[in-house]
């Protein structure tokens, strides 16, 4: 096609014996589009597998407060929250946070027994393909990857003596580990026996940490509340809706930190663009005007100009977003994965799962090439339309 | 044929006023060639690019080849200047990033031919100009005869009624110069109508029947007059 279409022969001519002119532009732009590529594959990875573990959580948590504190709960709430129209799938958790002051670092503590094993769907899926018949025959956990690579730093391979309220140890088995995929989630995680778990939070037999359940009609959840507020006037309930915002907003106030520094770097470019077709390049006048001059017309010039932009533009983008995506879902976004888990309990080797929104990359698209096309269509307009004798001067 | 009726170009305006060109009149037969002389700043490159409609004259009308030129859309002026004329400038105006063949091909890249036929033009045009055997070497690296070579095969390769030559000679030396001379002589035995803007003195007693036309201060004749 090349050999027969002179246009597209020429096009490709002034593409490779000027590539020096298009290298660093076409650089520049694909660092940036595969660094911003790179944080919305990494958002978006990070929202789709907490929105899938928020899917398997349950609508509702409630807890006992007292002077606004979260206490232990009384297990005979369990009883009272049934009897509420429309709830299901009632679970007491035994669940809390708990310090290992000699690492300075603590871990989730998640008591189950297994009639809780067989309701909650979110523990169903951590402990798939895991032996539950020999883990609650003895007193031993199963932890996150976190968890297991803190506790052989402090040289416990395969017990570790918890600290009980009444200054006791407990010594637990370690019985398995978690895989990496669910580090997410259950990177600093330790599952246990539920007795086990309210021994070592010093809880009595009545007492859990909160109780779970689901509201299958979305219509009846404000209701569900009210009577809530009648089972216990010292309750606080957690809906599932305010901790997917929660997320929602961290990780979309992270995204926006890079979407504006995004923009600056985008405005910094055109303006590079614009001034190198506008004024600095008067190689690039010159060739208009020597166009100009042996024929071709301001539309001529336009379409050449908007076919060499269309290509370096889509071709730098394909190139940053292929680049973004082995650096995410390849080599697992090292450093700019640590600003979306910074903060995080335990370090974190979390394995981002391959999830791709095109809608924001067909935005981002749009905002990178119109500017692209304004830079560099409107100074080469500017130029084809003066006389051609003026831009070969 | 080359008809110029009372053609003025002023640049700027108020007191930064400048007439380059002042109510030219001037007609130039088919086949002919006309020197058009004078020191720097006469207006005869003014007279040449309004021919070439790379500019517009302020006042008066430019019709060559029955087309009034000086009154032409863009889109028109462009499809003139790449069928009925070629021009040769002084600095040559070539793209330096491409090579010989490919600084050819560049006025038939719109004409509606397709790569083959455009290439065997190019041949022979270069074949003309005597550049064919550099004619995939990069223009940078030609010195400046050659270049001048390449940039008359490019204006030749549409094969243009009339040849419009700008100051061709101001940077060859004595034997290219003549060499040049030489290509004109061809043009004007193979029928072109051809303009020629210099000060080069050679150009005064060319060995071909030609008329030379002084200019000064933008109008024709030694004094003006």
């Amino acid at each position: 096609m090349l050999s027969r279409s002179p246009f597209l022969y020429f096009l490709t001519l002034l593409l490779f014996k000027q590539k020096s002119k298009h290298l660093g532009i076409m650089s520049i732009s694909v660092v940036m589009i595969a660094l911003v590529s790179a944080v919305l594959f990494i958002s978006s990875s990070l929202q789709k597998t907490l929105q899938d573990t928020l899917d398997e959580q349950a609508d509702f948590t409630v807890t006992r407060i007292e002077a606004g504190r979260p206490v232990s709960t009384p297990l005979a709430w369990v009883d009272k929250i049934i009897e509420i129209e429309g709830v299901s799938e009632v679970a007491p958790r035994i669940h809390g946070r708990y310090f290992y002051a000699p690492g300075e670092e603590s871990f989730l503590v998640v008591g189950i027994d297994f009639f809780d094993e067989q309701g909650s769907k979110a523990l169903q899926s951590l402990l798939k393909g895991i032996d539950l018949k020999q883990f609650f025959a003895e007193e031993s956990m199963i932890v996150g990857e976190g968890v297991k690579d803190f506790l052989q730093k402090h040289y416990y391979k395969d017990t570790f003596s918890f600290k009980t309220p009444r200054g006791e140890f407990k010594k637990v088995k370690i019985d398995e580990v978690l895989p990496g995929s669910l580090n997410l989630l259950a990177n600093d995680m330790i599952i246990m026996p539920i007795g086990l778990a309210r021994e070592i939070f010093g809880l009595k037999e009545d007492e859990v940490t909160d109780i779970t359940f689901n509201v299958p009609n979305d219509a009846e959840w404000d209701n569900v509340i009210g009577k809530l507020h009648l089972v216990d006037y010292e309750i606080r309930v957690v809906e599932k809706r305010e901790v997917e915002k929660a997320y929602e907003n961290l990780y979309n106030y992270k995204g926006g930190i890079f979407l504006i520094l995004y923009i600056i770097a985008l405005l910094t470019l055109m303006l590079i663009l614009y001034q190198r077709y506008a004024m600095v390049y008067s190689h690039e006048r010159k060739e208009i005007g020597i166009l100009r001059a042996v024929g071709w017309s301001i539309r001529d010039i336009l379409k050449l100009k908007f076919y060499e932009t269309l290509i370096l533009v889509i071709s730098s983008f394909v190139i940053g977003t292929v680049a973004a995506y082995g650096y995410v879902f390849v080599l697992g976004a090292p450093v700019l994965i640590e600003i979306f888990l910074g903060g995080a309990n335990l370090e974190n080797q979390v394995q981002l799962i391959p999830e791709v929104s095109f809608g924001t990359l067909g935005s981002l698209f749009l905002l990178y090439a119109v500017p692209f096309f304004a830079a560099v269509l409107i100074p080469s307009w500017r130029v084809a339309v003066i006389p051609p004798k003026e831009a070969m001067r | 044929m080359i008809r110029i009726e009372d053609v003025g170009k002023r640049f700027g305006e108020g007191e930064n006023l400048f007439e380059a060109l002042k109510s030219i009149t001037l007609e130039v037969e088919e086949g002919e060639c006309v020197i058009l002389s004078g020191i720097s700043g006469s207006g005869k490159s003014t007279l040449l690019s309004l021919i070439a409609a790379l500019d517009r004259p302020s006042s008066g009308k430019i019709v060559v080849e029955g087309e009034l030129v000086s009154k032409l859309p863009d889109l028109h002026a462009s499809a003139y200047r790449a069928k009925t004329i070629g021009v040769i400038f002084q600095h040559f105006n070539l793209i330096e990033s491409l090579s010989v063949e490919e600084n050819v091909i560049v006025p038939l890249i719109n004409s509606g031919l397709d790569m083959p036929a455009i290439r065997k033009m190019a041949e022979q045009s270069m074949q003309r100009a005597s550049i064919l055997h550099k004619a995939s070497q990069d223009v940078a690296s030609l010195s400046g005869g050659e270049k001048q070579r390449c940039a008359i095969a490019r204006a030749l390769v549409h094969d243009p009624k009339v040849i419009l030559c700008d100051e061709p000679t101001a940077n060859l030396d004595r034997e290219n110069s003549l060499r040049f001379i030489e290509t004109i002589q061809k043009l004007h035995q193979a029928g072109k109508t051809i303009v020629v803007a210099t000060h080069d003195p050679l150009f005064e007693a060319l060995p071909f029947e030609s008329r030379v036309i002084h200019m000064a201060d933008g109008m024709i004749g030694k004094h003006g007059e």
